[in-house]
């Protein structure tokens, strides 16, 4: 049974479960769809009893993706509508710790680094570049150019140092470079849009797009020519991907057909299970790295649901060892 | 709204053939169309008519006065739908030549139809576009809209009673400027090269003719029968039935050899200009509840209109201005149009209002355009309604169409239609 936050008028873009307490989720969402208004950044706790709100911040414009430290368990970072990225802060109940405004359109994506040894926060705009950022939000260290359309998603590779990957609206998979700045590898990954990327948790040269022609590719980085896998079955556009902490061959995906789904590349037929239970078209996605098996969404229909899919519990195959904060990755 | 039209882009993608997309694609359709529900209010098109055009001052109609052109094609109209014209609400005629746009030829022009005093007329006069003019501004319940225009009897010649002071104010100056020194401003200002204009009007004449000769013309003409008076000044009864502008023989080579017809070193030729024409069109037009409920069929809808202000001395480019804001109002981009039907008053304008939106040219005046079927300034508007929605009907699907066209003196308009299938 799914735990709900509901959050009235505000229309749920992302979701990101915290790296240190794993009852604790942040949402990003916008009012009015997104389209115009406000946003407000959520920070929900998970109760035996349901959801619970712990802080909520408003912003000027949507807030379109967030993504928490990974090395303060209090920080998170979202990313606007009107361009800028903002440092929140649980502990500080009014104000963003910073804003940083460099990007001249919409930023889509934001994500933090994982990696050891470095403290990166890496955002993708609409203006068509990708900027990596200290931990401080002071100024951009690198501007990466490149994509020929919007940026919709920039994702750290979870292996590699200075690495991340972007979908764009250009239609290409690109993965970037930071020390050297550049783009290293340009896939012309789908004729229409891509509107989200993951990593692989679990094998470095692997990498899953999500599209606005419904369908849900796989990409081994060595022999890019054609995907690995590609997965028929939403009716709309892919609106997020993301692959499982725990599991090499499992992944989700969200769309605008108001369904998530749930795949596990190791079938013949891998469409594991499809779960329809928003009214709209769902944003957000994301795996619990401390629960195994419970997920995370949001949706345009104001709701944001924690629920452990019986699909993923009732899976067969070996699991892999757990994915967790202490192995060193680098 | 940008973010409104991206996210729109994710639901209505183009490439995707695989997956069952049908059902989506043309819920998407509408869905791009904010004009996609039909209301009771809406302006629609039930019919037109027009009469042939002849060749200004040589052709068939030079010696017909410009009444008798309008008579024809509004009894047509009528005749043709088997309306009583004591059921119209109002008649609008476009014209600009004749003294007042000729309101007083309009009101004679009715009775010699027939048409109860009961009936009122007024006449529109925004330079080339009063034919168009004339529909947009219609009136509730039914009307008649037509245009007619006689550059045989008129000539531009008379520009009326105005003020010495206006040779101090730069953009009151311009309105003076002959048509053809606008249509070699905008060749010279834009780059419009005289092989890009002459391969243009080739095309014209090369549509025309091809329309002509499988008679895609014939249901919308009505035949006129009047006097001529030839050379030796004897008087004739000729039947007006075809339209005489075109030339099916032109060849570049021909074109090529023409001399600049406005400036000694222009690129603006006779050739690649409009024909000064005789001729006129008529519309019958009307709200749809009233259109619905006297059983009458609907051709054509008016979705969205758009009059724009533009400098008078390169007034040919309205139409660039005007087009992108009717189709704006429409909720629709050029991709969604199927055919566009642009004035050619000069090639040049033409070349560069089609480049300019990107506008594929096999969507353009297929029927050919004023180069090779002629201008009569009142009438066109009306004239492109008519063929538009015919060509449309011929094609059999609902589709969307767009009329434009430049304005003397420095304007554009444009207004989007659909033909809502068969």
């Amino acid at each position: 049974m799914a735990k709900v936050f509901r959050s009235p008028a505000r229309h749920g873009y992302a979701v990101e479960v915290s790296p240190f307490i794993p009852n604790r989720v942040a949402c990003a969402a916008s009012q009015y769809y997104g389209i115009a208004g406000c946003g407000t950044l959520l920070v929900l706790d998970e109760t035996e009893t349901g959801v619970a709100l712990v802080r909520s911040w408003e912003w000027s414009d949507g807030l379109f993706d967030v993504a928490w430290s990974e090395a303060n368990e209090h920080v998170l970072v979202a990313g606007g509508g009107d361009g800028s990225l903002q440092l929140w802060d649980t502990n500080n109940h009014s104000a963003p710790l910073r804003v940083a405004k460099e990007h001249t359109q919409e930023v889509y994506a934001v994500d933090w680094s994982q990696t050891r040894g470095e403290n990166l926060i890496v955002s993708g705009s609409w203006d068509q570049t990708a900027k990596v950022w200290d931990p401080a939000l002071s100024r951009s260290l690198t501007t990466l150019r490149g994509h020929e359309g919007v940026i919709y998603s920039t994702i750290w590779s979870p292996h590699i140092p200075g690495c991340f990957a972007s979908a764009s609206g250009d239609g290409t998979l690109r993965v970037w470079d930071v020390k050297s700045a550049v783009c290293r590898l340009a896939i012309p990954a789908h004729k229409a849009e891509i509107l989200s990327c993951d990593w692989c948790k679990y094998d470095q040269n692997i990498v899953v797009t999500g599209s606005v022609d419904c369908t849900v590719c796989v990409w081994d980085l060595r022999n890019i020519r054609q995907p690995v896998n590609q997965m028929l079955g939403h009716a709309y556009a892919i609106r997020r991907v993301k692959f499982s902490p725990f599991s090499k061959t499992v992944l989700a995906s969200c769309s605008y057909d108001f369904t998530v789904r749930f795949w596990d590349l190791s079938r013949n037929q891998p469409l594991l299970d499809t779960v329809e239970h928003h009214s709209e078209f769902v944003c957000g996605l994301d795996f619990n790295l401390h629960i195994p098996n419970q997920v995370v969404d949001c949706s345009w229909d104001e709701t944001v649901k924690i629920y452990t899919p019986a699909c993923l519990s009732a899976a067969t195959h070996k699991r892999e060892k757990s994915w967790s904060k202490s192995s060193a990755w680098s | 709204m940008h973010r409104l039209k991206l996210i729109s882009g994710h639901l209505c993608p183009g490439g995707s053939a695989e997956l069952n997309r049908d059902l989506q694609r043309a819920e998407c359709g509408s869905a791009a169309a904010a004009s996609g529900r039909d209301s009771p209010d809406d302006v629609v098109v039930v019919h037109g008519r027009r009469t042939a055009i002849g060749r200004a001052k040589r052709g068939a109609l030079k010696d017909t006065t410009p009444d008798e052109l309008l008579s024809a094609v509004m009894t047509a109209v009528l005749t043709d739908v088997g309306l009583s014209p004591d059921r119209l609400g109002d008649v609008c005629v476009g014209n600009v030549l004749q003294p007042g746009a000729g309101a007083l030829m309009a009101r004679v022009a009715h009775f010699l139809s027939g048409f109860p005093e009961s009936v009122p007329v007024y006449t529109v006069n925004r330079q080339c576009s009063s034919g168009l003019q004339a529909l947009l501004n219609l009136a509730d319940g039914h009307s008649v809209c037509c245009r007619v225009e006689s550059m045989s009897l008129q000539s531009i010649g008379n520009p009326g009673d105005l003020t010495s002071r206006l040779s101090d104010v730069e953009k009151a100056r311009d309105c003076l400027i002959p048509m053809g020194i606008t249509s070699e401003n905008v060749a010279e200002r834009f780059g419009v090269s005289r092989e890009k204009q002459d391969a243009f009007a080739l095309s014209s004449q090369q549509k025309a003719a091809r329309a002509q000769s499988l008679g895609r013309f014939d249901q919308e003409i009505v035949p006129v029968t009047t006097r001529f008076v030839d050379a030796d000044g004897k008087q004739l009864q000729v039947t007006v039935g075809r339209d005489e502008g075109v030339r099916p023989g032109t060849t570049l080579e021909g074109l090529a050899k023409l001399r600049p017809a406005f400036t000694p070193d222009g690129s603006t030729t006779a050739g690649n200009s409009s024909q000064v024409s005789d001729g006129a069109a008529a519309l019958l037009v009307g709200r749809r509840s009233v259109v619905e409920a006297l059983g009458l069929p609907v051709l054509g809808v008016l979705r969205a209109s758009a009059v724009v202000g533009v400098p008078p001395d390169v007034m040919g480019i309205g139409p660039a201005i005007a087009i992108p804001a009717a189709l704006e109002k429409a909720g629709l981009t050029v991709a969604d149009i199927d055919v566009f039907e642009i004035n050619e008053a000069f090639a040049s304008q033409a070349v560069y209002c089609v480049e300019k939106l990107g506008i594929p040219m096999e969507k353009v005046n297929p029927n050919g355009g004023a180069i090779a079927l002629g201008h009569p300034l009142g009438c066109t508007g009306a004239r492109q309604v008519v063929t538009l929605l015919n060509e449309l009907r011929r094609r059999g699907r609902r589709a969307f169409g767009v009329v434009s066209m430049c304005i003397g003196t420095g304007m554009g308009a444009a207004a989007v239609f659909e033909y809502p299938g068969p």
